[in-house]
């Protein structure tokens, strides 16, 4: 039985429709990220299953229980949720100490001393706080304050562990660090994770699940590979970096046997074979994704060794226009009849603005949508 | 070329020599100036406090004035004052918070104009509403007991404001607009993910209130529940109005009667209670600086939060009712009674052929009245510009240079702070008494006006300092290296920036003026007298029904400015 499910929930603010009718269910112990950009409803989903926010139409149920049916105008508050949650602010109590922070939430259910010692002690200790459980709150850092949140949010035995941003505020460095040490406990609890970002590397990283959205809607719900290499739409391709969407003909269609579609595309300045999640007649204009880091780099007419045979792969020639070095990398833009490319290749790749280059793609990298 | 550099290399330092010298007078002008309006009268005060006679006359320094005012009525006076203050301060603060939280935290309708309603109370002079308490609560005629017999036909007394309780109700009613105005902004300003996280940890609404928000406000609470306190032990009206009558006495009314009230006015013993009032003040001060030491949380982040909003449901009709009651009792029932007592002969007759108009012809014809409304509209403008002036200097010495001698200067004008009106009118009472003869301040409008300047001043700088440090040093900064001067400086740009400031400032210090009483009654002399202070006398002297008609005049004059601020200085304060 999943332990998240929303069911058409909605809400809107005045005219603004900040979340529009979506369906998600997670199951008991998975890792789900809300993705999207700023202001496509991520904050507002999250708030409507903590019951912060009533949502407008659609049901929300946790743990198999009801706690949000717009029609039936059931709602339950968010003090009897049983939900954990980790604010962008982190929220930690400026007039409490670490300990009384964490001791909370056991402290309104009136839970016996003794064992508020003993299970806030255990708390502190998973995020390896219980250093400072006498500090003022107010005395911590932004790294320490967001492993006391997380503390506050698990003391408890929530049934599942909402996250906001949590990282957000975070220098680079300290916000992988926190992360990977995060994803870690969360996967030795086993304890079902709803996780908003807007950094797509975050995403990718963290969770089993990622949840595209965009204005109030999913695009896109899949395994972060999945999303980043197999995107069911142009809009889902375009947030992950920024692919080359490459306008082609499809001239030919076949499934194998375990139902991988394989079409044979032709477009300016090249063809070859690429994947798609449909079939496709031929003749129909589709949109090839193509990753700059995907792309191979040859000298015309000598394809880099160990590359696909002709028949499954994507082949350009064009010429190199523009090349920076990026230290570990170079970006390359080479323009094959009219066709502009991006290429990300290792920076030893000693290609001069000018030189002739043949563009080679796996199949299995070039993935074909309806344009 | 010898003959153009030379003079050029001569003037600089003769130019800078000359401004060191000019800032250096400017500085000690400043400083003998506010010497003069706050350490001199504290100085008078202990020297008025061990000379034996009154002010002017020669006498002999002696301890008796300490001596006298040593007696258990004074103790009790003591625990009067104090209890009373901490009494009303308590009631109110209970009273503010609510009002408080309904507008700022709730789905109450009409909330916008609520708060206006409920903060303006503050802005009423407390003469106008004690003279219409005690014709409301008066035990025999007042309005509110007639009309209790009336419905219940009996001869039974619902209130009576000559009381312990008549005293704090009526200190209530300025105490509380004045802890809103603090404790909402509180409210409005906190994260609410702090409030939410509480929520999640699955405290209920009710828990989260009192271990989230409110244990969150404690700083700001109690620091206006010191404010309150203090200006609670400096009061005067309430206790002359409805505890003197009754023997309930506070530190401001003895000393007001052992001058006014006795055959033989005893300025010495006055003096003395009025320095161990300073004393008492110092005191409360210094509590007041140790518990509020590091104790702000800072609770805003600088996003545009909206608070987190209680939906009531058909509650929010209840809330509504609450917030229309308070104006109710503190503003449109006084307003009322003012009204309605102008019109008739004697108040508590109410009969058809008791109406008349005469008491409107006799204060239209009395010339001591328009004499003090002149008076005090020429002190309120005089006494607001200067005080604003004098203000805005100090603050700009303290909060932008690096001058010597800025410290001094904070603390002088800070000083009247801890003076209550009445004993500040004691201590310039010997002030302006000892004064050569050659500057006749005594008994003239100038010692009101410096008075008032001196009661002012600690407002003034607060109000125009917070402004300032509003205003970024680089456009100062800039506006210097483009040449203007430092005195363009000041006025182009800070004034231009900080105006909003300086104008409620003003209107702040001039309703300060409108109201004051317990300096003035000190102070004035025949020909001086100012609107509060004809009330008063009017009163003592038997014609509530006259007191009316100049109160209703006053409150035109308080609506008035009090619309004015509202409608064009969108700002708000809460540094009172
Ligand atoms: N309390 C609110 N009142 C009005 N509009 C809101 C409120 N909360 C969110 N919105 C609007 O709803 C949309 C989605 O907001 P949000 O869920 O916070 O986005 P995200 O978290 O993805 O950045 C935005 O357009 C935002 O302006
Ligand atoms: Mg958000």
């Amino acid at each position: 039985m999943p332990s998240v499910t929303l069911e058409t929930v909605g809400r809107h603010f005045g005219e603004v429709k900040a979340v529009d009718a979506i369906d998600l269910a997670v199951e008991h112990g998975e890792f789900v990220t809300l993705l999207g950009p700023s202001g496509c409803g991520k904050t507002t989903t999250l708030r409507m299953v903590a019951g912060l926010e009533r949502n407008d139409t659609g049901r929300i149920a946790i743990g198999g229980r009801v706690v949000s049916d717009a029609l039936a105008d059931l709602f339950v508050p968010p003090d009897h949720r049983k939900l954990g949650m980790v604010f962008q602010s982190y929220a930690i109590w400026p007039h409490m100490t670490v300990f009384d922070n964490v001791a909370y939430p056991l402290a309104v259910r009136r839970v016996g001393k003794a064992e508020i010692r003993d299970r806030v002690t255990a708390a502190l200790r998973l995020v390896e706080m219980d250093r400072f459980a006498d500090r003022p709150a107010p005395a911590l850092s932004g790294g320490q304050q967001q492993r006391v949140a997380i503390a506050r949010a698990l003391v408890f035995e929530p049934e599942v562990l909402l996250l906001d941003e949590p990282l957000s505020n975070l220098d680079a460095r300290l916000r992988t660090q926190m992360g990977d040490e995060f994803r870690a406990l969360q996967k030795r609890l086993d304890i079902t994770t709803l996780y908003v970002t807007h950094d797509q590397e975050e995403a990718m990283a963290l969770s089993d699940r990622v949840v595209v959205m965009q204005r109030g809607r999913i695009l896109q719900a899949d395994a972060p590979e999945a999303v980043y290499r197999r995107p069911a739409s142009r809009d889902v391709a375009a947030f992950f970096g920024a692919p080359n969407l490459i306008d082609a003909t499809v001239t030919g269609c076949r499934t194998d046997a375990s139902g991988v579609h394989t079409l044979t595309v032709e477009g300016a300045g090249g063809r070859g074979a690429c994947r798609a999640g449909q079939p496709f007649p031929a003749g129909t204009s589709v949109l090839v994704v193509v990753r700059p880091e995907d792309v191979a780099l040859g000298q015309a007419d000598a394809p880099p060794a160990g590359a696909q045979p002709a028949g499954d792969r994507l082949a350009w020639t064009g010429r190199v226009t523009g090349g920076v070095f990026r230290g570990s990398r170079r970006s390359l833009t080479v323009d094959a009849a009219g066709l502009k490319l991006n290429v990300e290749c290792p920076a030893t790749r000693a290609a001069a603005v000018g030189d002739m280059v043949t563009l080679l793609v796996d199949a299995d990298n070039a993935w074909a949508l309806k344009a | 070329m010898v003959t153009i550099v030379a003079p050029l290399g001569e003037r600089k330092p003769l130019l800078s020599g000359l401004w060191r010298y000019s800032r250096g007078a400017g500085i000690s002008a400043l400083i003998a100036l506010l010497c003069f309006l706050s350490l001199y009268p504290m100085i008078m005060l202990l020297y008025g406090s061990l000379h034996s006679t009154p002010p002017g006359i020669p006498g002999v320094f002696n301890l008796d004035g300490y001596l006298a005012i040593a007696t258990t009525e004074n103790l009790i006076v003591l625990a009067n004052t104090v209890g009373i203050s901490l009494v009303k301060t308590g009631l109110a603060l209970v009273l503010a918070v609510l009002l408080a939280w309904i507008v700022a935290r709730t789905d109450t309708p009409g909330r916008g104009i609520l708060e206006v309603l409920i903060t303006l109370p503050f802005f009423i002079p407390p003469i106008l509403t004690a003279t219409a308490w005690a014709m409301l609560g008066n035990a025999q005629v007042g309005t509110i007991n007639l009309a209790w017999r009336w419905l219940t036909g009996g001869d039974g007394t619902l209130v009576d404001v000559y009381s312990y309780g008549g005293v704090i109700w009526h200190m209530m009613q300025y105490s509380t607009p004045f802890i809103f105005l603090f404790v909402v902004d509180a409210f409005r300003a906190m994260d609410p993910s702090l409030e939410e996280s509480s929520r999640m940890s699955g405290a209920t609404r009710w828990q989260t209130f009192w271990r989230i928000t409110l244990a969150l406000m404690l700083p700001v609470t109690t620091s206006a529940f010191l404010l309150s306190f203090i200006r609670g032990v400096e009061s005067f009206e309430s206790a002359v109005f409805f505890g003197t009558p009754v023997g309930i006495e506070v530190i401001t009314t003895t000393i007001y009667h052992s001058i006014t009230q006795r055959a033989q006015p005893d300025y010495q013993s006055a003096t003395a209670l009025s320095f161990a009032a300073l004393a008492l003040m110092f005191l409360l001060v210094l509590l007041q600086n140790r518990l509020l030491r590091g104790r702000s949380f800072t609770t805003v982040t600088g996003k545009g939060y909206s608070p987190n909003i209680t939906r009531l449901g058909r509650l929010r009709w209840v809330t509504f009712a609450l917030c229309i009651a308070f104006f109710m009792v503190s503003v449109a029932l006084p307003i009322g009674q003012l009204l309605l007592s102008s019109f008739f002969k004697f108040f508590g007759f109410y009969q058809a052929d008791m109406l008349t108009l005469d008491h409107y012809r006799n204060v239209w014809e009395n010339s001591g009245f328009w004499r003090a409304f002149r008076n005090t509209l020429l002190l309120g403008f005089a006494g607001a510009t200067a005080t604003m002036a004098l203000g805005g200097i100090v603050a700009y010495v303290t909060t932008r240079t690096r001058w010597r001698g800025r410290r001094l200067i904070d603390v002088l004008a800070w000083l009247p702070w801890m003076m209550p009106g009445m004993v500040l009118g004691i201590g310039f009472l010997w002030g302006f008494a000892i004064l050569p003869h050659a500057i006749p301040i005594y008994g003239t409008l100038w010692a009101l006006l410096l008075a008032y300047i001196a009661l002012g001043t600690p407002v003034a700088v607060r109000v125009t300092s917070a402004a300032y440090q509003q205003i970024a040093t680089d456009i100062e900064e800039c506006s210097r290296v483009h040449g203007a001067g430092w005195w363009q400086t000041l006025g182009r740009i800070l004034i231009a920036l900080a105006w909003p400031a300086f104008a409620v400032g003003w209107v702040l210090i001039f309703f300060g003026i409108m109201r004051e009483l317990s300096a003035s009654i000190l102070l004035y002399a025949p020909g001086t007298e100012v609107l509060s202070v004809v009330m008063l006398k009017l009163w003592v002297g038997g014609k509530p029904e006259e007191v009316s008609v100049i109160g209703l005049v006053m409150l035109i004059l308080v609506l008035v400015f009090r619309w004015v601020q509202l409608r064009f200085i969108k700002k708000r304060i809460s540094t009172l």
